[in-house]
């Protein structure tokens, strides 16, 4: 194009801007420009009759930025704590708490109908009168014991799983988002902090370990229609296996909440959890089996439970050693994990995590 | 210690072993906006958690809002708002529960929580994104949900760490007018650590300016300021001839380029330096008294401590390799 035709390009509208010419630049401008693009186009709007200030005003500006003050009183110390408890808790069953995810709700529910299959057994049994049927899964020291500590599949599938999928990032999440600030930067010492999140997570699983425990026990007294009797002589059985359930869950969150507080993300804490529980196990079976030694069970966080709780309720021990070892055992690794615990959340950073 | 202050420090010492965090610090912070500069490992991340009561003193003492650092946390951390300069929010939460949880933390009962978010998250501009999920968020609206966590209990002091840290121009300038008017129209102190001299200067009247735990400046920028009144020239040909000449008249001069700035002595000087450029053969093109920024003074302060900088980028982008660098030990009193 030379230089008389490019002078004779007629003037055009951009924009809505009649005479204004439609430059390369303008173009430029208009599709790269550094500016919002509202320069020209705000849409104005046109009063009838009314003052051309009124004709020139601009749409859209609702936002009016005013500080306000807020006058309430702070809760003292427990309403922070239970803050910190709700979150966690009812974000398996609500939104606008911690969310977990759908595969963990899932699972959970799962595993909540796997644990109540003894109490389905025992009402099949009700319902066609099969005493047989009821002597295997009814209530007695084993069953009970078998409803909290059995391996399989409660403690080699279930209550691991869950306490993996629960536990794993419920520190290290705080890590990698950096959230601790937001806890630490307010009225809230580590203390409460762990605590509460250990009290979540332990709350969670005793629902699905001894909870579940609970409605079997009852569930199956009530459809037996047995008396008080029955009840007198089974509830100390019962006391010993919801004992041992507990033990269970405090094992489980506090190595579970080590592992999470030694790292940044889910994974790893979930998977170490379930090597140390599962691997241990196979591990110590492999030796028992070859050797003919029980004692690196001992290592085994579930055993010791498993030898404790059978000292308990009162079944036969299926180990060699005796349990007071593995009671010991079980101190000291709840103590290591602990501490662990308590070291790390004590690092964890406000100003950068 | 006085009441009129918001943060009072009394030869306050932080050590981690061998390492000195906190020289002797002796703050004295009024209520207002007060800027906390500094480069990289000055010291200012742990003078905001010793602030906050979460680490201890090694010796000194302090007082935050009338409470003891050492003793009163708590009581502390409740009339405190933080910004973290870090992501701290939890991105699966949507803003609102994430700003009432925050809420719920300090102790608000969770309904007036949850009222007081949609407060607050409409006063930072995010009413119509407030049931969004963070992880959807631009990096202006995190900042700005960060800031409403730290405001939802209308804390008497906000400590915001490098509060528009990645914001582009208009969310910075947002977040800015916001912490001014936080200031200004709610009668709200602001402690702001940052490293972006504009920013400090257009929210703050007073600084603190600390270097290597060390206390180097605080008080009112405009005083701080006058310090160094300089007269700005622009110089055509023998600008060295004429740097010269006025280092030679006893003058002290700063130079980028043709554009040079004389330590103003009296009124004396305009007519020292029109001379020396006649002498030297040097045009004036033009000369005025230069108004200083917040980063001139930096500069200045950073000179007389024995350092060669040419802005503060320099040491505030550079790694902490750039702390280790000592300051001439005949100068290493300045500061103090």
């Amino acid at each position: 194009m030379n230089d008389e035709e490019s002078q004779n390009i007629p003037d055009a509208e951009f924009l809505g801007q009649a005479g204004a010419k439609v430059e390369g630049r303008t173009r430029l401008e208009a599709a790269y420009g550094s500016s919002d693009g509202d320069e020209q186009t705000i849409p104005s709007a046109s009063v009838a009759g009314g003052t051309k200030q009124h004709e020139q005003a601009h749409l859209g500006t609702v936002f009016d930025q005013s500080y306000q003050p807020w006058g309430g009183s702070l809760n003292p110390r427990w309403a922070r704590n239970w803050a910190i408890l709700r979150h966690h808790v009812y974000g398996l069953f609500s939104k606008g708490h911690r969310p977990y995810g759908m595969a963990t709700k899932l699972i959970l529910f799962a595993a909540f109908l796997i644990s109540l299959g003894d109490l389905g057994m025992s009402f099949i049994s009700a319902i066609f009168s099969e005493t047989e049927m009821h002597r295997v899964f009814g209530i007695s020291k084993d069953n009970l014991y078998g409803h909290v500590l059995g391996f399989w599949p409660r403690n080699a599938i279930c209550f691991p799983i869950i306490a993996a999928l629960l536990i794993g990032g419920i520190i290290s999440e705080d890590r990698m988002h950096g959230t601790s600030a937001i806890y630490f930067s307010r009225p809230l010492n580590r203390i409460d902090y762990t605590a509460m999140k250990f009290l979540s997570v332990a709350i969670v699983l005793f629902m699905l370990i001894v909870g579940t425990l609970g409605i079997y026990y009852t569930g199956d007294i009530l459809m037996q229609g047995e008396g008080w009797a029955f009840f007198l002589d089974t509830f100390p059985i019962f006391l010993a296996a919801a004992l041992a359930g507990t033990i269970l869950v405090f094992t489980y969150s506090s190595i579970g909440l080590a592992l999470s507080s030694v790292s940044r993300g889910k994974f790893f804490p979930a998977v170490a959890l379930l090597g140390i529980f599962l691997g241990m196990k196979l591990i110590a079976f492999l030796i028992y089996t070859l050797f003919e030694r029980s004692v690196l069970y001992l290592l085994s966080p579930y055993d010791c439970v498993a030898h404790v709780g059978q000292a308990l309720v009162g079944t036969t021990s299926t180990y060699d050693h005796p349990w007071t070892w593995s009671l010991m055992s079980l101190v000291v690794i709840n103590a290591i994990a602990l501490y662990i615990l308590a070291s790390r959340v004590s690092s964890m950073e406000v100003t950068r995590e | 210690m006085s009441d009129q202050f918001v943060i009072e420090t009394n030869d306050l010492v932080k050590s981690y072993g061998p390492h000195i965090a906190l020289d002797s610090l002796s703050l004295k912070v009024k209520a207002g906006a007060t800027g906390l500069l500094g480069p990289n490992g000055a010291g200012k991340s742990t003078m905001i958690k010793t602030l906050l009561g979460l680490i201890g003193v090694t010796s000194g003492e302090g007082k935050v809002l009338g409470f003891n650092i050492r003793t009163e946390g708590e009581n502390i951390r409740s009339k405190i708002g933080y910004l973290p300069e870090y992501d701290c929010l939890n991105p699966g939460l949507d803003a609102i529960h994430q700003v009432a949880y925050s809420g719920e933390l300090i102790g608000m009962n969770p309904t007036s929580a949850m009222q007081r978010a949609h407060e607050v998250l409409e006063y930072v501009g995010l009413r119509d994104q407030r049931y969004r999920k963070i992880e959807t968020f631009s990096t202006g609206m995190v900042q700005a949900t960060k800031l409403a966590c730290s405001i939802i209990h209308d804390p008497e002091l906000l400590i915001t760490d490098e509060p528009s840290n990645g914001l582009d121009s208009r969310a910075r300038e947002f977040m800015l007018k916001t912490l001014q008017q936080i200031v200004g129209e709610g009668g709200r102190s602001l402690l702001m650590a940052s490293h972006l001299m504009d920013d400090v200067e257009k929210v703050c009247d007073r600084i603190v300016m600390l270097h290597k735990g060390r206390l180097i400046a605080q008080g009112r920028i405009e005083d701080l300021k006058s310090i160094d009144q300089e007269i700005e020239i622009h110089v055509w040909g023998h600008a060295s001839e004429l740097e010269r000449e006025l280092q030679n008249s006893g003058y002290e001069v700063r130079r980028t380029g043709r554009v040079m700035r004389v330590v103003r002595q009296d009124e004396s000087t305009y007519a020292a330096i029109i001379e020396s450029a006649a002498k030297s053969g040097a045009q004036l093109r033009r000369m005025n008294d230069h108004e200083p920024s917040l980063e001139d003074l930096f500069l200045v302060i950073m000179e007389r401590l024995g350092y060669s900088v040419k802005s503060s980028a320099e040491l505030f982008h550079f790694g902490p390799s750039s702390s280790k660098v000592d300051a001439p030990s005949e100068l290493k009193e300045v500061g103090r």
